[in-house]
C-alpha cells in the first residue's frame, strides 16, 4: 500500500459519494455532513489564503532585496499596495465596508480593473482581423457569417435594412444553437465521466505521479 | 418523506448508467479493445516542450483561475493533469516550466504536483517553486496583466492553456501569439473555445480536455475508461434525435421523462 497516493484517493471517495448524495437524496445525516465539509473547504481556503500572500512577500522580497532585475519598484510598490490594503481593512474595523477601503478600492483598484477589461476590444478586433481573411472556402463562410452578424449587432444596419436583423438571428437560433448545444452536451458527459474516474481513482493526474 | 430530490431521479439513473458504462469500458480497456481518436492539441503538447528546449526558452502552463469549489472544479481538475504532464517533460528534456496561479486553494496542490514530477525525474533541485509558481493574484485582471507581463518579458517559447478561462483567455492568448510561443488551449467555457480556436495552434474544445488527464498517461485502463463518454454521447445524439421528432409531432414523452 502506497499511503501518500491511497490515503487521498480514499478520502476523494468518500467525499464525492457524499456530494453526489447530497445532490440526488433528501437524507438530513448527508446534508449535515456535506455541510459540515463545505465549512471545512472555507476554512482551508482562508489558511490557503496566508500561503497566496507569503508567495507575493517570498517572490517580491526576494526581487526588492536583491535588486537585479529592472522592474523591482514594481515589486515594492505590489507589497506597499497589499500593506495598505490590510491596513486600512483591518486598521477601520469594518474589513471591506469602510468608507477608506471602499476609496482606495474605487478609485485605484476599479479604473485599472476597468482599463485592462476595456483593452480587451483591442485584442479581440486583432484576432478578428487575423481569422476573418478570406483564404479559403471555410474561411470566406467565416467571414461572410461574420458580416451580417457584426452589422446585425449594429443599431444602424437593422433599422436601415431590417432583413440584418432577421439574418443575425436565423444564425443565432438556427446554426450557432445547434453546434452550442451539442458542444454543451459533450461538456456535461465529459465532466461526469471525469468526476466518476475520479471517484473510482482512475483520474489521479491531481495526485502528481504517486 | 421522499428518498430521492424531486426531479433527480432520472439525472441519478443516468449517473449510476455512466458508472455502469465506464466500469465497462475500463473492463474493455483492460483487454486492449478501446481505440480512441488522437487528440492533436495533446499531441502537440511534448512538440511544445522539445521546442522551448531548442529556443532555451520557458514554457507557461496556465491553468485558468477555476477553484475546487465551484462548478469549474472538473476543468480545474483537467487543467493539474495537464500541468503534471507538462511538468514532467519540462524536468525530463529541460525546458523551464512556468505555472503562475491565481487561485489560493488549488495553488498548493498545483506546487506539490510540479515538486512531484521534478522529483521523480530526479530533478527537484531545479525547481524554484516561488518564481516557477508565482501566486499573482485572485482577481482576474491583476492576474492576467501579471500573466500579460510575464508573456512580454520572457518570450516563452510555448504556452498551454488548459482549464476554465473567462475573459482573459483572449489576452493571454494574443500576448503568447505575439511573443512568438507555440500555444495550445483548451476549455470547456463555451464563450471563450472560439477566442482560443482564432489565435492558438491547437485548440482542445469542450469535452476533448476532460479526457487529457487519461490520455497523456497513455495507460490503456485510463483511456478504457474515457471510451465511455463517446458512448454517451452516443446515446445523447440518438435521444435528441427522438426526442426532436417526437416534439415536432407534438408527443412530448421524451421532455416529459428527462424532467422526472
Amino acid at each position: 500500500m502506497d499511503a501518500r497516493r491511497d490515503i487521498p484517493l480514499v478520502i476523494t471517495f468518500l467525499v464525492g459519494v457524499i456530494a453526489v448524495m447530497d445532490y440526488y437524496t433528501t437524507f438530513s445525516a448527508v446534508k449535515e455532513t456535506f455541510t459540515v465539509i463545505k465549512n471545512w473547504g472555507v476554512v482551508l481556503n482562508a489558511f490557503a489564503l496566508g500561503l497566496g500572500a507569503v508567495n507575493l512577500f517570498r517572490v517580491h522580497g526576494r526581487r526588492i532585496s536583491e535588486r537585479k532585475r529592472s522592474d523591482w519598484p514594481f515589486s515594492a510598490w505590489l507589497l506597499l499596495m497589499l500593506v495598505i490594503f490590510v491596513l486600512v481593512g483591518l486598521g477601520t474595523g469594518q474589513f471591506d465596508a469602510s468608507d477608506q477601503y471602499q476609496w482606495i478600492y474605487n478609485a485605484l483598484y476599479l479604473p485599472i480593473g476597468a482599463t485592462m477589461y476595456a483593452s480587451l476590444c483591442f485584442y479581440m478586433s486583432y484576432g478578428a482581423y487575423k481569422i476573418l481573411r478570406a483564404r479559403n472556402l471555410d474561411s470566406f463562410l467565416l467571414f461572410v457569417t461574420a458580416i451580417f452578424v457584426v452589422l446585425g449587432n449594429t443599431p444602424l444596419f437593422p433599422a436601415l435594412f431590417p432583413p440584418f436583423f432577421h439574418i443575425r438571428e436565423w444564425i443565432f437560433k438556427a446554426v450557432v444553437g445547434g453546434a452550442y448545444r451539442g458542444i454543451r452536451i459533450g461538456v456535461g458527459i465529459g465532466a461526469v465521466v471525469l468526476g466518476i474516474r475520479t471517484l473510482i481513482g482512475m483520474e489521479t493526474g491531481y495526485l502528481g505521479r504517486r | 418523506m421522499a428518498i430521492l430530490t424531486e426531479g433527480r431521479l432520472v439525472p441519478l439513473v443516468a449517473f449510476i448508467l455512466a458508472w455502469i458504462a465506464t466500469y465497462l469500458a475500463i473492463q474493455l480497456g483492460k483487454q486492449g479493445k478501446i481505440r480512441i481518436r488522437r487528440i492533436p492539441g495533446l499531441d502537440a503538447i511534448e512538440e511544445v516542450v522539445g521546442r522551448a528546449v531548442e529556443m532555451g526558452r520557458p514554457v507557461f502552463d496556465i491553468i485558468g483561475m477555476g477553484s475546487f469549489t465551484s462548478i469549474y472544479a472538473t476543468q480545474t481538475v483537467a487543467g493539474l493533469s495537464i500541468l503534471s504532464y507538462v511538468a514532467t517533460l519540462c524536468a525530463r528534456l529541460g525546458a523551464k516550466l512556468y505555472a503562475p496561479q491565481a487561485d489560493v486553494g488549488v495553488m498548493p496542490v498545483a506546487i506539490e504536483l510540479v515538486r512531484d514530477a521534478y522529483r521523480s525525474e530526479g530533478k527537484l533541485e531545479e525547481l524554484d517553486v516561488d518564481e516557477q509558481l508565482p501566486y499573482l493574484s485572485g482577481t482576474q485582471f491583476a492576474w492576467a496583466g501579471g500573466i500579460i507581463g510575464m508573456a512580454a518579458r520572457m518570450k516563452p517559447a510555448g504556452n498551454i492553456m488548459i482549464g476554465p478561462f473567462w475573459a482573459e483567455s483572449m489576452m493571454f492568448a494574443e500576448s503568447f501569439n505575439r511573443a512568438g510561443s507555440m500555444q495550445v488551449g483548451g476549455t470547456a467555457r463555451m464563450y471563450q473555445i472560439p477566442f482560443f480556436a482564432a489565435v492558438c495552434d491547437y485548440v482542445l474544445i469542450g469535452e476533448e480536455i476532460f479526457a487529457a488527464g487519461a490520455y497523456v498517461s497513455g495507460d490503456p485502463l485510463q483511456i478504457g475508461s474515457i471510451a465511455s463518454q463517446d458512448w454517451y454521447k452516443l446515446v445523447a445524439l440518438i435521444l435528441g434525435i427522438i426526442g426532436a421528432l417526437l416534439a415536432t409531432a407534438n408527443v412530448p414523452v421524451i421532455q416529459n421523462l428527462l424532467s422526472m
